[in-house]
């Protein structure tokens, strides 16, 4: 049995997702294919429904 | 004793300079700023890094403060957003503590903006250091600040929303105490058929879930009931349940989840609504679930009450609703004709569309309505302007059907006060950021999910449950809550209880004591704003690590 | 984003790809492999100072190939991790040739061209996918021309020229132009290369080009081997300025898009390519409208679309705001074609089903609402996972479960299992890790007491 969680993909989802186990103590490795992490959310200017900065 | 500078012969001070490789280097002196850092006053050592964030700049910090028996740290580079955590931790590492750490940004506010003027950007990190130092004499060693933590969760409303969260925790191994005010759970989903887009019956569904959280034993179920009172804070929060009729019982939680959902609008005296022949999608669910449906030619009418000027959200969830209870109508009587009017058929994503599609194959027809000509229902006929011909069409009906939004419900408002959370315009909860943090509320330890929030179908109400199962773990799965030493403080000495900080205050962090007429800070609460510190007129309210007297030294060094 | 990369519990393993997972819910094993990037993350400070002087330059796929980058680049400038990655299929060293500027240059020491992929083993207990969605690539529908027609882009393209960190600085350049304008800058370049050889003769012979031309015209200097060369020269530069002036004429009368049109629905609501409706992007095209306005007040956007589905929370009142102060008009309708006319100016046509015409429209700018694809290589890492993928391509999820795959142990969220915005991505993403968790902490049962 393992307690650690692999997540795959670093867009905003698996950056939630990995920021939420982090915080509860469970480790967590996240792959991410691009060099940086970031998804599409990273190449939007602002986004709706806020219009603040993307990142 | 506040903000005493310590005796100038105590006072060791360490300045780190970055280069960050060429990127401060190319555009300004390093080795004169930190030449110059070094004939500052109380600066007992500095040095100049390639980059300081990399394993041998923060090696030198650290043999820094062992060898050179420093006391502050002062750090030239980048940007603190980025770097501090890092550089904090190092000092602690090296056993200085991380409050006596200050920060430079020469990157951003000299190398970057002043490109080409080197001799300019160089004086202007100059003066910027000579500033971080003037501060760091006067900064202070704090601890961080620590609160216990109750490992047991209130959820309020045991819709699916709610079932799902109590569910999720309750697996979680946390204590779960679900209030519902109703005798029995499951919310709307005790009213409705069949559930778009899948089609199993609701009521299974919700059977199903209550079924799963009755088997977990650190699951307790108030039904009945309803939340009188709440006082505490994250962590801590003490609450009143009032069950019908009965003894109030106290519980003792950590966090607390907001299920509350919503419910449809009662479309009084719209489109000659009168719940026989002219009813709601909610009343039509009740009239399938029981099998006593008998019209034969159905028309539905979508965003009743709904993207007017009283009411100018969409609610998300209708469409969905009137395309599956046409589908359904005619499964069951594929003679039965079925006409949709619609503004915009709002079925996103894969499985909407697909029902859309599907109920198009099937033969239930749809047609666009403009705001400014809407039906107009009349005995055994439902008009339309078609703007396709240019007439007004009439189709021949037994039974009108109007798709209406889902309305906060009517103690929403108090539960809002009762929990110190906002609504929004429309009466739903409002969570902390639309975008990045859609099922908190900005109150610590609070938390939103399901139609309470904004309507969501089924699948998202479950998956916002769990979400705000999440956010709870993230908090209660640790043994303590541990906050940043940077508070506000008020002195009770000169504190005369005006309670201007305390209307300044956007957490809520400020209490009166009338006992006493001062006012005091709930460091667990407070974020370190400053609101209140720059409010207050005896200057009796401070912020830690942002004292008067540190910013003065900082600014009488410009 | 920041907090991923400096979270003590997260190890960020970018530029990696899982390859095979092995064993079941709580006990998975999980082979990885780290890609090589030729440079070392421990080392590598971000600084950019290798990029700077790399001669090897490359259209940069962050914003969507309208920008370049070098051999040696980051993903974009705010990237976690900032660790710099080579480029092996473009750098020189790597293919061959000679160069490792970028070695010498790095005072970090962090350029390692030996470096090889690593393939590393690891453990876990549950696994969440959030592997997203691609962009629709909308050159597969004749009708619209993308790629034909220089002033047709994708949103996402339009999001980059929208950035003030984007290829033109935030400034909506038509594409067009901006062909124009690398254009002119290349012949000036010729220009100054010939101007600089013309300069030469002239020191040599105390003469201006022009008129030593005249004279060579009428027959002066015949015979004069050296002289030929010049006039040769000189011939050569005429060729190249003519075109540039006439370039320089036509660039005078450029300016920002102020006329720009939204098409809806490409490549989504379309049996052809995916039946469905992509959630989001009624949105992102009145949010694109909404900013362009902020840039240029004068702007006016037109949307066209079967539905507008603004369907989230606030987004209705978005839209009614974006109409009403940001000179957006909604058009019901499909878009049935866009072609070139006069300017370089891209024709909308299409039937507008109030008015009951077809009509033709000029623009300054298109912009095509892509569908929201399954992702890049999803079949493959769904036989990875071994889990399977519904109708529509992307990752199957339950229906009471909403966020469990069709394996246990594996949830996914976000736009892996479906469309949607970044809110209600959010939202499941924090719904996948309590899964998760549920079964990580199952083994362990923390705290209940
Ligand atoms: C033009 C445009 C504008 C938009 N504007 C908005 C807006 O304003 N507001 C809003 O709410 N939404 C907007 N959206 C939608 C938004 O982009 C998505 O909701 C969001 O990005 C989904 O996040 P995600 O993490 O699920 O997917 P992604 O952002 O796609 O992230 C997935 C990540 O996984 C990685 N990955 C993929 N496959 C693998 C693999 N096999 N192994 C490892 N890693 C992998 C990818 O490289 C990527 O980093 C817009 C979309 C577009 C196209
Ligand atoms: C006509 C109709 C048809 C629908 N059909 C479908 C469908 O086919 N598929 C689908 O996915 N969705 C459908 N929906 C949407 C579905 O109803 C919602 O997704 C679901 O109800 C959301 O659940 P919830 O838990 O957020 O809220 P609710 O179901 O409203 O539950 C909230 C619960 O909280 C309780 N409560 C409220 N206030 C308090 C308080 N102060 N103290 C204690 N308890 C309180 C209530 O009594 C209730 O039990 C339909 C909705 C309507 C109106
Ligand atoms: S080796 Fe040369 S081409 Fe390759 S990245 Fe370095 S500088 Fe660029």
């Amino acid at each position: 049995m393992s307690k650690d969680v692999l997540v795959i993909g670093g867009g905003i989802a698996g950056i939630q997702a990995s920021l939420d186990l982090a915080e509860m103590g469970i480790h967590v490795y996240l792959v991410e294919s691009l060099p940086s992490i970031g998804g599409k959310m990273a190449q939007l200017d602002k986004t709706f429904p806020t219009n603040d900065c993307a990142i | 004793m506040r903000g005493k500078k310590p005796q100038a012969d105590e006072l060791r001070i360490g300045v780190f300079i970055c280069d960050c490789g060429s990127n401060i280097a190319g555009h300004l002196d390093c080795s004169s700023v930190t030449e110059y850092a070094s004939t500052l006053p109380g600066v007992a050592y500095a040095k100049e890094n390639l980059y300081t964030c990399s394993e041998a700049g923060i090696g030198e910090i650290q043999k820094g403060i062992k060898e050179q028996k420093l006391n502050r740290v002062v750090v030239a580079s980048c940007s603190p957003r980025t770097h501090q955590p890092l550089f904090q931790n190092s000092c602690a590492a090296a056993e200085l503590n991380p409050y006596l750490f200050e920060m430079v940004n020469i990157r951003d506010q000299c190398s970057w903006v002043h490109m080409e003027e080197r001799e300019d950007a160089t004086q202007k990190a100059k003066d910027l250091v000579r500033m971080g130092v003037s501060k760091a004499a006067f900064l202070e060693p704090q601890q961080d600040i620590e609160a216990s933590l109750i490992p047991r969760v209130l959820v309020i409303g045991g819709g699916v929303a709610g079932l799902s969260a109590a569910g999720s925790l309750a697996a979680m191994g946390l204590d779960v105490v679900l209030v519902e005010k109703e005798v029995e759970a499951g919310g709307l989903l005790r009213r409705i058929n069949r559930l778009a887009p899948h089609g199993e019956k609701a009521s299974e569904r919700v059977l199903e879930m209550l079924l799963s959280i009755k088997a977990r034993p650190n699951a307790t179920l108030y039904l009945g009931s309803r939340v009188e009172d709440v006082s505490g804070y994250i962590g801590n929060f003490e609450i009143t349940i009032r069950p019908e009729g009965g003894e109030a019982v106290r519980e003792k939680v950590g966090c607390i989840v907001v299920a509350t959902g919503a419910v449809p609008l009662k479309p009084e005296g719209l489109y000659r609504y009168d719940g026989t022949r002219v009813v709601t999608q909610m009343e039509l669910e009740e009239r399938l679930a029981a099998g006593a449906l008998e019209a034969q030619r159905v028309v539905m009418i979508q965003c009743v009450g709904a993207r007017s000027p009283e009411r100018e959200y969409c609610s998300r969830i209708c469409c969905q609703t009137a395309v599956k209870n046409a589908r359904f109508i005619k499964e069951q009587n594929p003679e039965a004709h079925v006409h949709i009017l619609y503004r915009d058929m709002q079925m996103y994503g894969t499985e909407n569309e697909q029902m859309l599609c599907d109920a198009r194959g099937e033969g239930v027809r749809f047609d666009v309505f403009s705001p400014d000509q809407p039906p107009v229902v009349q005995e055994g006929k439902v008009e339309f302007y078609q703007p396709l011909t240019g007439e007004m069409v009439g189709i021949p009906c037994d039974l009108v059907v109007l798709s209406t939004p889902l309305v906060p419900r009517d103690d929403a408002q108090a539960l809002s006060q009762l929990l110190r959370v906002p609504v929004d315009q429309n009466g739903f909860f409002l969570e902390a950021h639309a975008k990045l943090r859609p099922l908190d509320f900005a109150t610590d330890g609070i938390f939103v999910c399901g139609s309470a929030r904004y309507p969501a179908n089924v699948q998202e109400a479950v998956s916002q449950g769990l979400g705000a199962s999440s956010r709870i773990a993230t908090i209660l799965f640790k043994d303590k809550l541990i906050t940043s030493a940077i508070v506000a403080e008020i002195d009770p000495e000169t504190c005369v209880g005006c309670m201007g900080c305390m209307e300044m205050c956007p957490y809520e962090a400020i209490t009166y004591l009338p006992e006493k007429n001062i006012c005091e800070v709930n460091t667990v609460l407070c974020k370190g704003c400053g609101c209140c510190a720059a409010t207050c007129p005896s200057q009796s309210a401070t912020l830690r690590g942002f004292k008067p007297e540190q910013l003065m030294a900082q600014i009488r060094a410009v | 984003m920041l907090d991923v990369g400096r979270h003590p519990d997260i190890d960020l393993m970018a530029y990696s790809e899982v390859e095979k997972v092995e064993g079941e819910s709580g006990a998975f094993k999980a082979t990885i492999r780290r890609k090589a990037r030729y440079v070392e993350e421990d080392r590598c400070t971000g600084c950019g100072a290798c990029k700077e002087k790399c001669p090897t330059v490359l259209p940069d796929a962050f914003n969507m190939g309208l920008g370049t980058r070098k051999a040696i680049y980051s993903w974009f400038a705010q990237g976690i991790p900032s660790t710099h990655t080579i480029d092996p299929a473009h750098c020189r060293q790597l293919n061959g040739k000679k160069c490792g500027i970028c070695q010498k240059v790095c005072q970090a020491n962090a350029v390692n061209f030996d470096q090889k992929d690593r393939i590393v083993e690891l453990d876990v207990g549950a696994i969440v996918v959030a592997s997203g969605y691609k962009v629709f690539d909308p050159s597969q529908i004749p009708e619209y021309q993308y790629r034909q027609i220089p002033n047709v882009i994708t949103a996402i393209e339009f999001e980059r020229l929208l950035s003030a960190s984007g290829p033109t600085a935030g400034h909506l350049h038509r594409p067009s132009d901006l062909l124009v304008e690398a254009e002119m800058e290349a012949l000036e370049k010729d220009v100054k290369k010939s101007e600089k050889a013309l300069d030469k003769f002239e020191q040599k012979y105390g003469q201006a080009s022009a008129a030593f031309y005249d004279a060579y015209q009428k027959g002066a200097y015949e015979g004069d081997e050296d002289r030929g060369k010049w006039a040769e020269k000189y011939v050569a530069h005429l060729a190249l300025v003519e075109p540039l002036d006439a370039l320089k004429r036509e660039a005078e009368g450029f300016d920002v898009a102020k006329r720009l049109a939204f098409v809806q629905c490409v490549g989504s609501r379309d049996f052809r390519f995916y039946p469905f409706c992509s959630g989001y992007c009624c949105m992102h095209s009145i949010k694109e409208a909404i900013i362009a306005n902020e840039h240029e007040r004068e702007t006016t956007s037109v949307i066209f679309g079967m539905d507008i589905r603004a369907v989230g929370k606030g987004f209705e009142e978005y839209k009614i705001r974006g109409g009403n102060q940001s000179g957006i008009t909604y058009v019901r309708g499909r878009v049935a074609e866009i072609t070139e006319g006069p300017q370089r100016n891209p024709v909308v046509t299409y039937e507008d089903t109030r008015e009951r015409k077809v009509i033709s429209r000029d623009f300054d700018l298109v912009i095509l609402a892509t569908a929201c694809a399954p992702s890049e290589g999803v079949e493959r890492l769904a036989e990875i996972l071994g889990i399977e993928r519904n109708r529509f391509g992307f990752f199957k999820t339950g229906t009471s479960q909403s966020l469990d795959t069709t394996r246990p142990g594996i949830f996914a969220c976000g736009c892996a299992h479906g469309p949607m915005d970044i809110p209600e991505s959010v939202a499941q993403a924090s719904g996948a890790a309590a899964r998760a968790a549920q079964i990580v902490t199952a083994a362990s049962m923390r705290k209940a007491s």
